[in-house]
């Protein structure tokens, strides 16, 4: 996987984005997850914590938005190969000259695009349905959070898909997946309440680094230090994952080329 | 063979039948992972923000509506898919072909999915007390255990109306989905009823799992069946209309597939 083609076909992953969105706007299962969901999590939410006090109406908008995110990723770019063999386009795009990897990344950037939209629609009921003055305490790093966070789920996105169309097995545990995120990465409530042995899982997850420094420019004054060690980890994370995507592409590639096993179940 | 017989021979194979065609394509870990794992899953989410929410002190309320609303996930997703089957598997205009009983078809959709639901709930019971410390000492069981059984039974009653409407709609995920998230709120799994706006609390009381999960509060604080007695009749008549309001729809359905030509048109 040459990530310089991501540069090089710009325009390829532009035009595979706006399909993507196209495409998938249409489909009743994607606008549940990444609208209806996280606002009915968010609404829940709401009535449960209002007595917590506090900007806890600008922690749930974030952290409903998170589940919307993260259920996009698993489920929509998850299956963002997966969805090319249901429909029997796979191999076409594999054999194709346009690299795969650029493909893939063009259809994982709508997802995480379009889930933003989770955040949107949550913040829109708190402020109109429930009437809450919501303020970001730190915009600017709220705003760069949010963009390296966007980074970090694509590329997480990029090690999933593979790994789903390859590995029946793992890709078999996909609804199992969605809430334990929701509860390690800490996106409702704080990871200390969970038990102790669950803490470096948590850590391990670029979901619970996005988590800590949205929650903490949005609701509180995160000091830069701690903003800082949140990036990093985002964007170290985000590199291994794309050197795992790469190997995870050959792999899937010389499949689908030499063993001609792509397509089969 | 009397009609009686027949009858009850049909709901057997249909009951069977739909429950293994949902399943048998399934692999027991990926029965595990939707069945088993993603629900409890979903209830450790709710009760950990729940026990946020509340700063640990009623833990219990969290893990008793989020283990009942468990059954959900049998009655609303399994009910509905068994009678929408039909139509993805294609064989909708062999079912509507035969003289077979109509009633006995339709609600022997529902049958195993109810079994399978209440064994979902008595796994996240078990789960609330090994690992939330929920405290079952002074609950009467058995009743407990009927409570359950009528609650899944009422689920599966709106899973069948669901069903109905999945034969209509293209979108049976986002329907499905929306009504069963939807539960979360307005059946006061996460929330006190009483606390939520006059609106709610009107759709909460024309809802399934509303009164079950009231129910059981009661029980497991230390009520007797004579106590949920009213609750639990109400359950059931709820159960029973949305079920006969899924049938009529069915039995209109077919009329109308018939009448127009439309049955695997949506």
């Amino acid at each position: 996987m040459n990530y310089s083609n991501l540069f090089k076909y710009w325009r390829t992953v532009l035009t595979v984005a706006e399909m993507s969105l196209r495409t998938q706007f249409s489909e009743g299962f994607v606008i549940f997850a990444i609208i209806f969901q996280p606002m009915i999590i968010a609404i829940l939410a709401m009535f449960m914590l209002k007595d917590k006090g506090g900007d806890y109406a600008m922690f749930v908008v974030v952290g409903s938005g998170l589940t919307g995110l993260w259920s996009s990723l698993l489920f929509v770019s998850g299956n963002s190969i997966n969805v090319e063999r249901w429909t029997g386009t796979l191999e076409s795009l594999v054999g194709m000259p346009t690299p795969f990897e650029v493909i893939v990344f063009g259809k994982n950037l709508a997802n995480v695009v379009q889930s933003l939209l989770s955040m949107v629609s949550s913040y829109t009921l708190a402020a109109v349905l429930f009437g809450y003055s919501l303020t970001l305490t730190q915009p600017l790093l709220f705003f760069i959070t949010l963009f390296i966070s966007m980074f970090a789920f694509i590329c997480f996105g990029l090690t999933i898909a593979p790994i789903f169309i390859m590995y029946r097995s793992v890709q078999q545990w996909e609804n199992a997946m969605e809430f334990p995120v929701y509860i390690i990465c800490g996106f409702l409530f704080p990871i200390a309440l969970l038990p102790e042995w669950t803490t470096p899982i948590s850590y391990l997850l670029p979901p619970y680094w996005a988590a800590t420094a949205l929650h903490g420019t949005s609701t509180a004054m995160m000091p830069l230090n701690q903003v800082l060690f949140s990036w990093a980890m985002m964007i170290i994370f985000s590199l291994v994952d794309l050197v795992i995507a790469s190997q995870l592409f050959k792999i899937m590639l010389y499949k689908a080329r030499v063993d001609a096993t792509l397509d089969v179940d | 063979m009397n009609t009686f017989t027949k009858n009850i021979y049909l709901f057997w194979q249909g009951t069977i039948l739909s429950y293994r065609a949902l399943f048998a394509w399934l692999r027991p870990v990926t029965y595990m992972a939707s069945k088993i794992l993603m629900p409890l899953a979903q209830m450790f989410f709710f009760v950990f923000l729940g026990s946020y929410a509340t700063d640990g002190t009623a833990t219990d309320f969290y893990v008793i509506g989020n283990a009942i609303q468990i059954t959900a996930v049998s009655g609303i997703f399994g009910v509905t898919f068994s009678v929408g089957g039909d139509r993805d598997a294609g064989t909708l205009p062999y079912l509507f072909g035969t003289p077979a009983n109509r009633f006995m078809i339709f609600f022997g959709r529902a049958f195993m999915h109810v079994i399978d639901g209440t064994i979902g709930v008595i796994i996240a019971l078990t789960w609330g007390v090994l690992l939330m410390g929920l405290d079952l000492s002074r609950t009467d069981l058995p009743a407990l255990g009927l409570t359950i059984i009528i609650t899944t039974f009422s689920t599966c009653g709106l899973g069948l109306l669901m069903g109905c409407l999945s034969l209509l709609t293209a979108n049976v995920m986002f329907v499905n989905n929306f009504v069963y998230f939807s539960l979360l709120i307005f059946s006061g799994a996460n929330v006190a009823i009483s606390t939520l706006p006059v609106w709610m609390q009107v759709v909460s009381n024309v809802l399934p799992l509303t009164r079950g999960i009231a129910a059981s509060r009661m029980l497991v604080a230390g009520g007797s069946l004579s106590d949920v007695f009213p609750l639990m009749v109400s359950e059931i008549g709820i159960g029973l209309m949305y079920g006969l309001l899924g049938y009529f729809l069915f039995a209109w359905f077919e009329t109308q597939a018939k009448q127009r030509g439309t049955l695997e048109t949506v």
